[in-house]
């Protein structure tokens, strides 16, 4: 070790940033194998308070590069459209936004809307009965209690787990409405934007049903109703049967209805308080 | 505001059947142990105390705030750390990423604050220095510390502990057992364990449950003196006595209301008396006092 030490002026100045770039390299060099200097450099900071700050601000930030962890493109998304960014954090925590099951619901979509648009009438029949689920069981990955490893802590918690779910459900939507888009612009005729309408009440059936059961029980509910209606307009009617008529109305009801029933039973989503009714 | 933890009449049915019945008791500040058998109703009754479970009768009240009512539910969890049995982590976190979700959680949105508290309590429970590893790589006592960490967030006023030392080594129990004392100044803090010597260190009082009811309410000090007498070594084990065990000298210990022969009486530990006040529960008619 060599016996030659940074003097105390020189010291300051680096402190500074007020030496050149070779006094500071050789300054740093210096401190890295010697400990009374940098015992020295803590003394000086203490000696100034706003240098004391800054090297305390340094080390946080220093903590802060390497523990945090980086937002996903989902929450820097979120943060982007306004979302504060612990929000952002919480509804991307949900398993519905793991890569590999978005990707498993985009190929199912893609799927039957390739049979859509190639497979004639039975291609379309499977579409129908296929794509307007899709959706809904996003969203119920987004918060089913069974897919969520720390929801008793999560509920013992002020946060609202009836805010948590909303959030969710918009950013699971706000990243299917481009797809869907997408889908109608490809698919020939009304069936390519009329899916969304039940769809879009199957979501909201969803959310009030998962005030009584699982979101992910709601979804085999709903398939199970959707896929009788579908089977039997088609053997009926016309194979889009449950698309036309006064079918489309029936949804809009169902959305408002369901939004109704969700809003007033809010309370009761995700088991928050599960056993007597909540007063 | 109250200061005081209170259930009444409190009981939780699962079906048919009572986990939890006709529970009253009232808690402040200090630590206070719960203990009894597996099944005996410890973690319902935690549960409901947590908030996570309403009670199929009775009446709980935090503080103050019935936790009955949406709104003063939410003001008691403001002021409630809670460790549940089994704590699932979400995959993929670090331990810092988990502990800074759960205080998003906890309604800490500011970033700089919520970030030094997090940074508190994983030194606290020593799990500081790595922070930065992924829960998949901790081991099983690092996880449960880190369980524990969530719960410390923000110094609750109730902190309720299902198991907190649980796959703890010893060395980590007695740095836990100092975390909670420190915080029993300022805190209600229940736990239950089936380490006794953790609550005959850590607790001033004690509540037995079995088959979901309160069989002792009252001090570790009241409850270890109900054995004096009672506790014997001696070189043989005693065919009366309620418990007879092999000790690492080679004798036997037995608790036993008359002195096996040859067997001397010692110091009962609050094992002993616990194991005593389970035999009474179960054969009443074998115990004479």
């Amino acid at each position: 070790m060599s016996s030659w030490h940074v003097e105390d002026r020189d010291l300051r100045r680096w402190l500074a940033h007020n030496t050149a770039l070779a006094t500071s390299v050789s300054i740093e060099q210096h401190l890295v194998s010697c400990d009374g200097c940098i015992d020295r450099v803590g003394a000086l900071a203490r000696q100034d308070s706003a240098l004391d700050a800054e090297m305390e601000h340094g080390w946080e930030r220093v903590r802060d590069a390497v523990e945090l962890h980086r937002p996903s493109w989902l929450e820097r998304g979120l943060t982007t459209v306004g979302l504060p960014a612990h929000e952002a954090q919480l509804v991307a925590a949900a398993r519905a936004f793991r890569g590999p099951l978005l990707v498993a619901v985009l190929v199912v979509l893609v799927f039957a809307e390739l049979a859509g648009q190639f497979g004639q009438a039975r291609g379309e029949f499977f579409f129908l009965l296929v794509a307007p689920l899709l959706p809904s069981a996003a969203v119920a990955f987004g918060y089913d209690p069974d897919l969520e490893p720390a929801l008793e802590q999560e509920l013992c918690t002020p946060y609202s787990p009836a805010r948590l779910v909303v959030l969710r459900t918009i950013a699971v939507l706000t990243l299917a409405i481009p797809v869907a888009v997408l889908l109608g612009l490809v698919l020939p005729g009304p069936i390519s934007f009329l899916w969304l309408l039940p769809a879009a009440g199957f979501v909201a059936a969803d959310l009030a049903l998962s005030t009584w059961i699982s979101p992910l029980r709601g979804v085999a509910v709903i398939t199970g109703v959707w896929s009788v209606t579908v089977w039997v307009t088609a053997y009926h009617s016309s194979t889009d049967a449950a698309l036309h008529g006064a079918y489309p109305s029936v949804y809009l009801v169902l959305v408002v209805v369901s939004l109704a029933v969700f809003a007033r039973r809010a309370g009761h989503v995700r088991g928050a308080y599960p056993g007597r009714s909540s007063r | 505001m109250s200061d005081t933890v209170a259930l009444h009449a409190v009981g939780r049915r699962y079906g048919r059947t009572w986990a939890v019945r006709d529970v009253e008791v009232e808690l402040s500040d200090g630590v206070i142990g719960l203990l009894g058998p597996n099944g005996a109703g410890k973690t319902s009754l935690l549960r409901v105390l947590a908030t996570s479970l309403a009670p199929t009768t009775g009446r709980v009240s935090i503080f103050g705030w019935d936790a009955e009512v949406a709104e003063q539910r939410t003001e008691i969890r403001r002021r409630l750390g809670y460790l549940p049995q089994e704590l699932g982590f979400p995959r993929g976190f670090t331990a810092f990423a988990f502990v800074d979700y759960v205080a998003v959680l906890k309604e800490w949105t500011d970033r700089t604050a919520r970030h030094a508290e997090v940074r508190r309590v994983l030194d606290l429970v020593d799990l500081g220095a790595i922070s930065t590893k992924r829960i998949r790589a901790l081991s099983g006592g690092q996880r449960r510390r880190l369980a524990l960490a969530q719960a410390l967030l923000g110094q609750p006023r109730l902190l309720v502990l299902d198991e907190p030392t649980t796959g703890v080594d010893p060395e980590q129990r007695a740095g836990l057992r100092a975390v909670l004392a420190e915080a029993a100044r300022t805190s209600v803090i229940v736990l239950s364990t089936h380490q006794t010597e953790d609550v005959a260190a850590l607790c001033e009082r004690v509540i037995v449950l079995d088959t979901g009811m309160v069989r002792y309410d009252g001090t570790v000090h009241d409850l270890v003196a109900a054995a004096s007498g009672r506790v014997w070594v001696g070189d043989d084990p005693d065919p009366r006595a309620i418990a007879s065990w092999r000790i690492g000298s080679g004798r036997y210990r037995n608790i036993a209301d008359r002195a096996p022969s040859g067997a001397e009486a010692v110091e009962p530990t609050l094992e002993d008396a616990y194991l005593l006040l389970r035999a009474e529960a179960a054969h009443p008619e074998r115990i004479t006092t």
